[in-house]
């Protein structure tokens, strides 16, 4: 018999992970969704956050400073997404898909070594999560993670209602489906364009940050987490809340549960799903029309 | 006289032949890689430049073929050539495999699907101890003909053969039907064209040219590690066919005989040679996006695909 602590503990784990992975998707899905931009740099955006957070925690011990850490890498994330987008990024919309695509990557090159520059080549973890934890049977559960799955949770219901009932979320919307039509009724896609690449910075920034003093910061885990979000947005759909959130839970759990059961199959079983998903509904569970046949 | 493919290979090659007598062990060593590089790039570019679909999970196939033969010749204990086949045949199975799923999409769609798939094969690389090492990966595969400048030359003799190959390919009416659906594959399919089934060949015969690249690659180096398999080598493939100009056949080649050089350069002269490289190359894409061949042979007067 498994012990019950052992599973709401591994549930936690489990939803704490798919928190962080909805987090970085959903910035990704939206900035390609709006912009057409697959910016392979958005995991070094995570890097960042993640470091960011180290600073602020090991600067300002004690609960606060988390918050302040999660706030802190969200706006200067969202602050280097507005100059990658205006510097370097504006000059390649409408280009082919490999010069969008090599230039973020070469970005990926800078960032890694700026953050390596910075902070150093060494993993950089904190040894204590702030807000202590509570008891279930023998298990404990870090207060840290339910604060993270419900900033995740936050997230969620915040971009749902951004697009579905503001103004700007519509404006937003216009910009990419209609930009001529958005421009005549006097919409400036230009800076809906800028707009969404800093809101989807800036959930990696934090995701980032909640994720660093859990699974640690080091130079390279962007490169990690974006490729999971690609599997993430194949699964769920891309361009789609719904399907992110689908996606970061299904890959979430997959690995918590390989992690336990079968650890050779951990991270493997996650792209065997990814590809049962594809023969069986190749536009992803929550994708609609938009994936292009040829 | 305008510049021909076959000419500007011809040329390419005589330089690299007399290259080691001019060049140090260690230069020769760089430049062998560089010819795997290329080869690789340009096994990448039928698929990309003629046929219109962008991977970004080539390392796939380099580092499947590199694995397979650092197996053969290690544990199954497998002579040179027999491993050589051998990775051939891996390679040409995890091509069709992974074609087949990725190629029901194209665009960005696939570039995603064909890299999620080549991490696929670095988390069985990374997990598979008993066959794979690890993360350590493989170490002690011998090199044939031992001496490195002797296999220097059956690098650059194999990759005249594939590069022949593929050439004599691209012109053939296969080619050109692989450059029909790069075109225009609504049209491609409605003259007739089975454009599914064509572009899986050209994305089997783009993996098995690079896939042959890495099969000499793990002898070379004498062993084979999971870097060989991540996505950041997919994309440095990307960037090497880009670089050197994915609209002429010899462009890819020289691009990653580039990037070994450009890598090397910037390792030499400074600790954050990344930061380094990614400037350099992101400034080329930005201000050469036909590629540096791409320049030169346009300049010449040559015909760009």
């Amino acid at each position: 018999m498994v012990d019950a602590g052992f599973l709401v503990a591994q549930l936690v784990n489990a939803l704490f992970y798919s928190s962080i992975l909805f987090m970085i998707a959903s910035g990704l899905s939206l900035i390609f969704g709006i912009t057409r931009i697959l910016n392979l740099a958005h995991g070094a955006f995570y890097m960042l956050g993640a470091y960011i957070m180290y600073t602020v925690m090991t600067a300002l011990p004690g609960g606060a400073s988390a918050v302040l850490g999660i706030l802190a890498a969200g706006a200067l994330v969202a602050l280097i997404g507005l100059l990658v987008e205006a510097g370097l990024l504006r000059r390649v919309y409408g280009k082919p898909e490999e010069v969008q695509l090599l230039l973020t990557f070469a970005l990926i090159l800078v960032l890694d070594d700026l953050a390596k520059m910075i902070w150093g080549p060494e993993y950089k973890s904190l040894t204590t999560l702030p807000w202590g934890s509570l008891a279930v049977g023998d298990y404990t559960i870090p207060v840290y993670h339910l604060v993270a799955i419900a900033v995740a949770l936050a997230s969620a219901v915040g971009l749902w209602l951004l697009f579905s009932r503001t103004t700007l979320g519509k404006k937003i919307r216009a910009s990419a489906s209609y930009p001529e039509v958005a421009e005549a009724l006097g919409v400036d896609t230009r800076r809906m364009f800028m707009a969404t690449f800093m809101l989807g910075s800036a959930l990696a920034g934090a995701s980032g940050a909640l994720a660093g003093p859990v699974l640690t910061a080091y130079p390279g885990m962007g490169t990690e987490a974006i490729v999971l979000s690609f599997a993430i947005i194949v699964i769920g759909g891309m361009g789609s809340i719904l399907g992110a959130l689908a996606g970061a839970l299904i890959v979430g759990f997959t690995r918590t549960v390989m992690a336990v059961v079968y650890p050779v199959l951990e991270v493997a079983l996650i792209y065997i799903v990814m590809a049962i998903v594809l023969l069986v509904k190749p536009t992803g569970l929550f994708g609609g029309r938009e994936v292009e046949r040829r | 006289m305008k510049p021909s493919d076959y000419w500007a290979l011809v040329l390419v090659f005589a330089l690299l032949a007399v290259a080691p007598a001019l060049a140090g062990p260690f230069y020769t060593r760089l430049l062998a890689t560089g010819i795997l590089y290329g080869t690789a790039a340009v096994g990448f570019n039928v698929l990309f430049g003629y046929t219109g679909l962008l991977s970004f999970g080539h390392a796939m196939f380099w580092g499947a073929g590199a694995y397979t033969v650092a197996i053969g010749m290690v544990k199954m204990g497998l002579s040179f050539p027999a491993s050589l086949a051998l990775s051939l045949l891996v390679v040409g199975v995890i091509a069709l495999v992974t074609g087949f799923l990725s190629l029901r999409h194209t665009r960005i769609y696939f570039a995603m699907l064909t890299l999620a798939f080549g991490q696929l094969l670095y988390a069985i690389a990374l997990k598979w101890r008993s066959m794979t090492g690890a993360d350590e990966g493989i170490y002690g595969v011998p090199r044939p003909l031992g001496d490195v400048v002797l296999y220097y030359y059956l690098i650059l003799g194999v990759s005249l053969v594939v590069l022949l190959a593929l050439l004599k390919i691209l012109k053939s009416p296969l080619g050109l039907a692989f450059r029909s659906i790069r075109d225009n594959p609504f049209r491609a399919e409605v003259v007739g064209y089975p454009v599914n089934r064509l572009r899986l060949l050209s994305y089997t015969i783009s993996g098995l040219a690079t896939g042959v690249a890495g099969s000499l690659y793990a002898p070379l180096q004498t062993s084979v590690n999971p870097e060989s398999l991540y996505w950041t080598f997919s994309a440095a493939i990307v960037f090497m066919a880009i670089l050197g100009g994915s609209r002429v056949f010899i462009g890819p080649f020289i691009g990653g005989l580039l990037y070994v050089f450009i890598q090397d350069t910037a390792m030499g002269a400074t600790e954050y040679w990344l930061l380094a490289t990614g400037i350099t190359l992101g400034a080329l894409i930005l201000l050469l996006p036909e590629g540096i061949v791409g320049y030169i042979w346009r300049r010449l007067g040559g015909r760009l695909e």
